[in-house]
């Protein structure tokens, strides 16, 4: 039981850090100056949900916040307190505050102190009244005002709010037609609500949402009992009855939708204003069979759009569902299965029976569901550019320089595992425009500059690559004190001769930083060498372009998914292998004498001049080691590794393609030179190479790169 | 009388036996997933010998272990009907080849006696020698004293485990 509460409470956490990124990226927006209603609505509703599920698992502390911040959110909304550059500070401390309590709710920080911000609340909420005086908030249904009025905000408050409810069921919205007639005396609402089976469940009791309505002035008008069943047919877990219930039309909407907040979404529940003529012809009692009839019908009809998710800043609503990802994994695993059973049965049958049984076509069919697949996994990238915004009004606040963010192309997919891993990268990047790029307000007017700062954050897909930038209009890189920093931590000899491109790139390297003091920013014993290292970790690379006094621009290459991996078939030993082609450079098939021993034990191939280590892949993974084949027999890789470039001898190469990796540490451990395994089409196991790994390894020992290591 | 029969329900666990040379082994159904054909199995390197290597189970990519060299007897000689016990133990999922998989037999807990304390090289691996009937192959074999299962501690064998230690 307490397992099954937990992973509620688990839904609940996951849909509180969404809420939270929302609101984030709402109040963002309002600092900025949008300030429409959508953009408001979307903080409120944000908040408002977090607010509906910490009552429901006894957060006190997290349900009074929340409860205060709601408030004055919905004063907002209502157009009562304006939302100047003051009130959204505050609810900037608010949603910093309120962060912390979901933060402390799940027992990952102390709960925080939160008089202060409290009382700010509490200071806005009451000064509101001070200047129009508005009729008191219960009077007035969120749905009422007749001439809504614009204010000095452009401001419009919205007659009929389409409320976003933490359980996701879509509302019916009130259009202004059916106010006009007499605003005076809104129309009774008429709900209708039949509890699923899923509902019952949950734990929902119905006879306590119908009691909370009739303690808001409700009454039952009619009992649909249509479904119920013969007495031997009961099933005790079944919702059988369905009620329609009538509730004065001077209630706020929301009023009545809180009611419903602790049933599960896939309830009927249907709250409308009643039509003025429909009014009499409903309000008889409870009737039999007849009035059952009508009720019944509307369920089904309203149960469809359900669960459809709030709109946000504009971009078009679409339905979505909330998956396990092991279950996705599982689906991809299932659907690679069908791949490879789909090319055994190629191989076994000739074209002529394979057109027969329209194995090409099943083939097209599987290869599509495989793509859908992937692309479950995909999610926009704004998840990781969320989190951008806040950082900066932090980083503003800390340095006293004044930024402004643009950020494009954040609806661009990239696979899910991809953007758990760039935040830090990210971060890093970010705070090395504004510590390092950015100048200060004065030194910023003296260059001729705006005061304001900005940081342009993008993304971008191209081929099988994503393109994560983040450009400042800064100092640029300060290539002299980048120099000579690196000599002096002896990373470079002072002789040394480096182009503007590699001095940039030096950045990057381990225990580099520039800081000439160290802040609170940048001073975490970290800095861009993280980053890369990260960033290679994903398969990626990372770019920088600098330009004196206009500014530097990180680019982020990284593969669009960590599941795919572009590859070439080797064959070695008798066994087919994979080689991740970023780390190759080019196949040599060596001429007599190329290849020479250079101790017994080693080799080198000799290259344009150049010679590279060579080392036999079967040996150093002890297959076959007595069957050594002559150089000139062998085909040489030559791969690319933070040891520098080697040659990799192999027999033969089968194949360049996309394999999807697994891992193999999932039923074993890692293996140190794999990477992992692939299945291919014929159902075998080919394993990948790490070539970092085998080569570092291979080296293990060795000082001369032990210290090439450290100056990478 | 129902009172008894339900403690015996209660003791009873399935086991699935198989041989490995001529020793009957048995473990727990409970953790067997499926068994399936020899198929020979990707080598791997820098890995114990007993480690045949990785199998591809339904997109899973499964170590495949010669349970005999890894309990210290001869390898396996392959023949037909050779075949893998796919297992979970602590989450993971391995591969054991054994000689031939033989039944599916109830036992009771308190048959289970413990292993006598030999000089092996593992403790706990062996969990407790249990006596079935022989299989009935004519009416002779009823005054049989019954064949001796070696129950095995899949957890204790640690294959996985093991291996992160050869690592």
């Amino acid at each position: 039981m307490s397992d099954e509460l937990d992973e509620i409470q688990a839904i609940f956490f996951e849909e509180c850090a969404e809420g939270l990124a929302v609101a984030e990226e709402g109040l963002s927006a309002m600092a900025g100056g949008d300030v429409s209603a959508e953009t408001i609505a979307g903080v409120f509703r944000a908040v408002h949900s977090i607010k509906g599920g910490s009552g429901a698992f006894g957060h006190a502390a997290l349900l009074a916040f929340s409860h205060r911040f709601e408030n004055v959110l919905d004063e907002v909304r209502a157009g009562k307190i304006a939302p100047t550059a003051g009130v959204t500070k505050a609810l900037l401390s608010a949603f910093d505050i309120l962060s912390d309590h979901v933060g402390a709710a799940q027992g990952k920080n102390d709960t925080p102190d939160d008089a202060a911000v409290a009382a700010e609340l509490d200071r806005i909420l009451e000064a509101k009244g001070a200047g129009d005086a508005p009729a008191p908030a219960a009077e007035v249904p969120a749905a009422a005002p007749a001439e809504p009025d614009a204010d000095e905000f452009g401001f419009v408050p919205v007659a009929a709010e389409i409320e976003f409810d933490p359980f996701g069921f879509e509302p019916v919205g009130v259009s202004l037609e059916d106010l006009d007639g007499g605003p005076a005396a809104p129309a009774d609402w008429t709900i209708r609500f039949r509890p699923s089976r899923a509902a019952m469940a949950n734990g929902a009791e119905p006879m306590l949402v119908v009691r909370e309505l009739e303690e808001l002035g409700g009454r039952v008008t009619a009992v649909d009992c249509s479904t119920l069943p013969e007495l031997r047919d009961l099933d005790p877990e079944e919702a059988y009855l369905g009620w329609t219930l009538r509730v004065p039309g001077n209630v706020a909407e929301e009023a009545v939708r809180e009611c419903f907040d602790f049933v599960a979404p896939d309830a009927v529940i249907e709250i409308e204003r009643a039509a003025a003529e429909a009014q009499d012809a409903e309000i008889a009692p409870v009737e039999a069979d007849g009035e059952a009839a009508v009720v019944a019908a509307a369920p089904v009809a309203v149960a469809a759009p359900a669960r459809e998710m709030p709109e946000r800043s504009g971009e078009t609503a679409a339905q979505t569902i909330r998956v396990d990802l092991t279950k996705l994994d599982m689906l991809l695993n299932l659907v690679g299965e069908l791949v490879i059973r789909g090319s055994i049965l190629a191989d076994r049958l000739s074209p002529r029976d394979q057109e027969r049984v329209e194995l090409p076509e099943l083939a097209r069919l599987t290869r599509e569901i495989q793509d859908n697949v992937m692309s479950l996994r995909a999610q926009p990238i704004r998840q990781a550019f969320s989190r951008v915004p806040r950082m900066l009004r932090d980083l503003s606040s800390e340095t006293g320089k004044q930024i402004v963010l643009e950020t494009t192309g954040e609806m661009t997919e990239v696979d899910k595992g991809v953007i758990e891993k760039i935040g830090d990268p990210l971060t890093h990047m970010i705070r090395n425009a504004v510590d390092h790029g950015i100048e200060s307000a004065a030194e910023r007017a003296a260059a001729g500059k705006p005061a304001e700062g900005t940081i342009r954050l993008s993304a971008e897909q191209k081929g099988a690559r994503i393109f994560i930038r983040v450009a400042d209009d800064g100092k640029g890189i300060d290539r002299e004190r980048v120099r000579a920093k690196a000599v002096e931590k002896g990373i470079i000899s002072a002789d040394a001769v480096l182009s503007n491109e590699e001095i940039d790139q030096l950045i990057c390297a381990p225990g580099f930083s520039t800081a000439a003091t160290i802040s609170n920013i940048s001073g975490r014993g970290v800095g861009m060498d993280v980053v890369r290292s990260n960033v290679e970790a994903l398969g990626g690379r990372v770019e920088i372009q600098s330009v004196p006094g206009e500014g530097t621009t990180f680019t982020m290459a990284l593969p669009l998914t960590l599941a795919i991996l572009d590859g070439m078939i080797v064959r070695f030993a008798d066994q087919r292998f994979v080689l991740p082609l970023p780390n190759v450079i080019e196949a040599v098939r060596p001429e007599p004498g190329q290849v020479q021993p250079m101790t017994p034990t080693t080799e080198v191939i000799e290259l344009r001049g150049a010679y590279l280590p060579v080392k036999r892949l079967s040996e150093m993974f002890g297959l076959a080691a007595n069957d050594r084949r002559s150089a000139e027999d062998s085909l040489v890789i030559i791969v690319e590794s933070e040891a520098g470039s080697v040659g990799l001898m192999v027999d033969t190469i089968d194949d360049r393609r996309e394999v999807v990796i697994k891992s193999l540490d999932e039923n074993l451990h890692p293996i140190r030179g794999i990477g992992g395994a692939t299945i291919l089409g014929d159902g075998s196991i080919a394993l990948i190479l790490d070539v970092d790994a085998l080569l570092a390894g291979a080296n293990l020992g060795n000082t001369k790169y032990a210290h090439k290591g450290i100056a990478a | 009388m129902t009172n008894t029969v339900e403690t015996i329900a209660a003791a009873e666990r399935k086991i699935v036996t198989f041989t490995l040379g001529q020793q009957v082994f048995g473990i727990d159904m409970k953790s067997l997933i499926e068994i399936r054909e020899w198929e020979e199995p990707t080598p791997l390197p820098s890995v114990p010998a007993y480690i045949r290597g990785v199998t591809n189970l339904r997109g899973t990519v499964v170590p495949v272990v010669g349970l005999s060299e890894r309990l210290g007897w001869q390898p396996s000689v392959l023949h037909a009907r050779s075949c893998i016990l796919v297992v979970k133990i602590a989450g993971k999922q391995a591969g054991f080849l054994v000689d031939e998989v033989r039944d599916i037999i109830p036992i009771q807990e308190s048959d289970v006696q413990p292993a006598p304390e030999v000089e092996i090289g593992e403790q706990d691996v062996i969990a407790g020698l249990v006596q079935v009937p022989t299989k009935a192959h004519g009416a002779a074999a009823e005054n049989d004293s019954g064949t001796m299962v070696l129950l095995l501690d899949l957890e204790a064998l640690r294959v996985t485990q093991h291996l992160d230690l050869a690592a």
